[in-house]
């Protein structure tokens, strides 16, 4: 996306904001119709490293949004659209796009000594105990099963690098492990179901 | 002596139920038996008497450690050394959530109270498993915990049942049906305040620590009022004036390794770090009604692996902690780890228990299985230390300081003893832990406060190459010697617990539920639960039959196979 169209969006979503506050729900409605652009009107994102955002978790999306407006998150298009955002409004969005279903992308398995690789590297940080089981997460951690595959590399090259700064236990934690071992994560991820 | 009480709850009990139905039948064409009601007998309201009786208690298991002194010992011996080897599942009830089970079952009167992953509570009817009621607590958006979504269970006090939730909540519910009472916020989540140890209700408070220790938070220990959910005290669990003494070794002598000067000069230029510096409480306290005092462990510092923003001994992390009752006023405190750079904190249940001390005089101690692998052994009266155990894992290079690249040290990050509750033979004078050895690297990295994210300074990670497996030991606390220890395949988390009947019963990740000959270790039965029995067991009598209950959920945090099942199992 470019910078004007994210202006373009700014100008949509402030005359949006400034609606009489009449009707919550129709009010979230227009403010997620903004969102459709680039996370997809049936939540199938439009770009691979763009993130699935439809059934994702409801504090996750919440804490990105927050993290995003006070810039602990650094994005050219997400910031400004959050900092337009007030808590209440993150709030909602959050409840909205949580309590849509999650498409699912059927992201091919990767092959076994991939798995292998994915394996050993999450035994020894034991993912699960945030990702949880079938790596659904819960509230404020983030479901990765079934994520876009390009976005998941992306993501957990860029907690390594520090470029995505609002996590440091990520940081610290990717940081043990090379680029096949994020390779192999984001592929064995992507294709949990 | 349970039996003869009991007898005598169903005479007044039978009383009871007739005078109802006598007053019925003034109003009634004819004559009704009285069929709704509780189920065995309706002495269901748990009096104060009762809880300060619950050591002596061979019918309920009113606690999750069993009593204010967290022996964790069962008082009837109806399962023994000599039968146990005929134990068989009784019933099996399967909760609606598959994820980790730290719950230890309480039983009050048949009724058994068990809680799940999320917040949910049941009440089941304790001889066939059958579902009284369920509450699921309605969470809030924003729940920030480490190592799983547990709950430990629940606190029974009065007519009512108290639980701690994951989005900081005290919450009340009838006992008899399980609709909510009251609920009080404890702290904010969005800062990292979570709930996952059970309560402990007496004298009409409701105590609960905090967990987000790894969150910087700022720890407590809250009071709040049983019948309104008001808080009547705080005690903040990190100290104003953290930097305490400059220890430069921990509570067995060793090395920390510290920059003593670079810690001071920080201190005196960013000030005392006592607002975020963590401090967790992870287990229930221990109450001594005879001087009214508690006792309860303080977890790490936040961030758990760098050191750099919290210059000082970092008090209270770390340390056996004892405050007033009534006050919350502090008493006394002793510190195992200043100023800890390996999350080697203090997460286990403190058990109250009389013990020798270095001159053979008898007085009252305070116990805690610690994460470094020792049994500490204080004294109730100062918290002074009186002696620590043998190592019950392999020790190795401690304390050598995280690095960027990863220093291996043992025990790892896990412990030693996590929070898994410990138990005690009265008789024996032994204390039974289950220990962890995995072997790890430690990271450090630093970065600022991520406002409600997890904030450990570093990493922690296993060494895949390296051999895990788990202990259960037998520790004589009046001389620190391991008595007996027998090694599992796999780290062990969950807890344990002892009887009078001569065993000790504790769980694993694989799914074997195991009882050992509590003097000597042999292993006497056993049964494969289909998921980790990685949850405290508890036992309980009714209608004169005895039963021990545990949960079968898996683990979380260990990642052992997750199920869904409450298992009793009693004799034929």
């Amino acid at each position: 996306m470019t910078l004007p169209r994210a202006s373009l969006i700014l100008v949509v979503l402030g005359s949006m904001l400034a609606a009489p506050a009449t009707g919550r729900a129709d009010d979230v409605e227009q403010k997620a119709a903004i969102c459709v652009a680039c996370h997809g009107d049936k939540g199938v994102p439009i770009n691979p490293n763009i993130p699935i955002i439809w059934g994702q978790n409801e504090g996750y999306i919440y804490l990105e949004l927050r993290d995003l407006k006070l810039g602990n998150r650094k994005s050219d298009v997400m910031g400004p659209i959050a900092a337009t955002l007030e808590k209440q409004d993150m709030i909602d969005l959050a409840a909205y796009f949580a309590a849509k279903p999650w498409p699912e992308l059927e992201q091919p398995s990767p092959p076994r000594d991939v798995v292998k690789r994915a394996e050993q590297a999450i035994n020894a940080a034991v993912c699960q105990s945030c990702h949880l089981d079938h790596w659904q997460g819960n509230s404020t951690t983030p479901r990765v099963g079934g994520q876009q595959h390009e976005y998941l590399r992306a993501t957990m090259a860029a907690f390594r690098d520090g470029t995505r700064a609002n996590n440091p236990w990520m940081t610290a934690l990717l940081k043990t492990y090379s680029d096949q071992d994020i390779d192999a994560l984001a592929a064995y991820l992507a294709a949990a179901q | 002596m349970g039996t003869l009480r009991r007898a005598l709850m169903a005479a007044a009990t039978t009383a009871g139920a007739a005078a109802l139905t006598i007053g019925g039948l003034a109003g009634s064409a004819g004559a009704q038996e009285v069929t709704t009601g509780i189920l065995w007998g309706n002495m269901n309201t748990v009096t104060q008497d009762l809880l300060n009786r619950a050591a002596d208690d061979g019918n309920n298991f009113l606690m999750t450690h069993g009593n204010y002194h967290q022996t964790r010992f069962y008082p009837n011996r109806q399962i023994n050394t000599l039968n146990v080897r005929h134990l068989h599942p009784a019933w099996i009830f399967q909760t609606d959530v598959m994820e980790s089970m730290e719950t230890a079952p309480v039983v009050i009167n048949g009724v058994m109270y068990v809680t799940t992953s999320f917040d949910h509570v049941y009440a089941l009817n304790a001889r066939t498993g059958e579902q009284i009621w369920e509450y699921k607590h309605k969470m809030g958006p924003i729940t920030t915990y480490c190592c799983g979504p547990n709950n430990r269970g629940v606190a029974a006090y009065g007519d009512m049942i108290y639980v701690g939730t994951l989005d900081s909540k005290l919450v009340a519910l009838e006992a008899k049906t399980g609709k909510l009472v009251w609920q009080s916020q404890i702290a904010d989540p969005e800062l990292g305040y979570s709930e996952t140890m059970a309560p402990t209700a007496v004298d009409g408070k409701i105590l609960i620590g905090t967990t987000g220790g790894e969150y910087g938070i700022r720890g407590f220990v809250k009071a709040f009022d049983a019948k309104t959910g008001k808080l009547l005290w705080t005690f903040n669990t990190t100290a104003e004036n953290s930097q305490g003494v400059w220890a430069t070794t921990d509570a067995t002598g060793r090395d920390l390794h510290r920059d003593i000067a670079a810690e001071k000069a920080a201190y005196a230029k960013n000030g005392d770090p006592y607002k975020t510096l963590g401090g967790g409480v992870w287990q229930n306290p221990s109450v001594d009604l005879a001087t009214r005092r508690i006792y309860f462990v303080v977890g790490n510092p936040s961030p758990d692996l760098d050191g750099a923003p919290r210059p000082g001994d970092n008090l209270y992390t770390d340390s056996l902690v004892s405050v007033d009752l009534d006050t919350g006023k502090y008493v006394c405190h002793f510190q195992y780890v200043p100023h800890d750079l390996w999350d080697m904190d203090a997460v286990s249940a403190t058990v109250l228990v009389d013990v020798k001390d270095k001159d053979g005089n008898v007085v009252p101690g305070v116990l805690h299985g610690e994460k470094t692998g020792h049994i500490y052994v204080n004294s109730r009266k100062d918290c002074s230390l009186i002696r620590f155990s043998e190592a019950m894992v392999p020790q190795e290079n401690m304390w050598t300081l995280p690095t960027k690249e990863g220093a291996r040290m043992l025990p790892g990050a896990n412990g030693g003893v996590e929070w898994s509750p410990m138990a005690t033979d009265p008789n024996l004078g032994l204390v039974y832990a289950v220990n962890l050895h995995q072997p790890m690297n430690y990271f450090v990295e630093s970065a600022p406060y991520p406002s409600g994210k997890l904030w450990l300074g570093g990493a922690f990670k296993t060494i895949p190459t390296e051999e895990q497996w788990g202990n259960v030991t037998a520790v004589d606390y009046n001389t620190g010697k391991i008595r007996w220890q027998v090694k599992t395949q796999q780290p062990m988390i969950g807890g344990i617990m002892a009887t009078a009947g001569g065993l000790v019963f504790t769980g694993e990740g694989n799914g074997l539920f195991k009882a050992y000959d509590s003097a000597t270790g042999a292993e006497l039965w056993r049964f494969q639960a289909g998921a980790g029995v990685n949850a405290p067991p508890s036992s309980y009598t009714v209608d004169g039959k005895q039963y021990v209950v545990v949960a079968a959920g898996g683990n979380t945090q260990m990642d052992y196979k997750r199920g869904n099942n409450v298992i009793a199992f009693t004799l034929p």
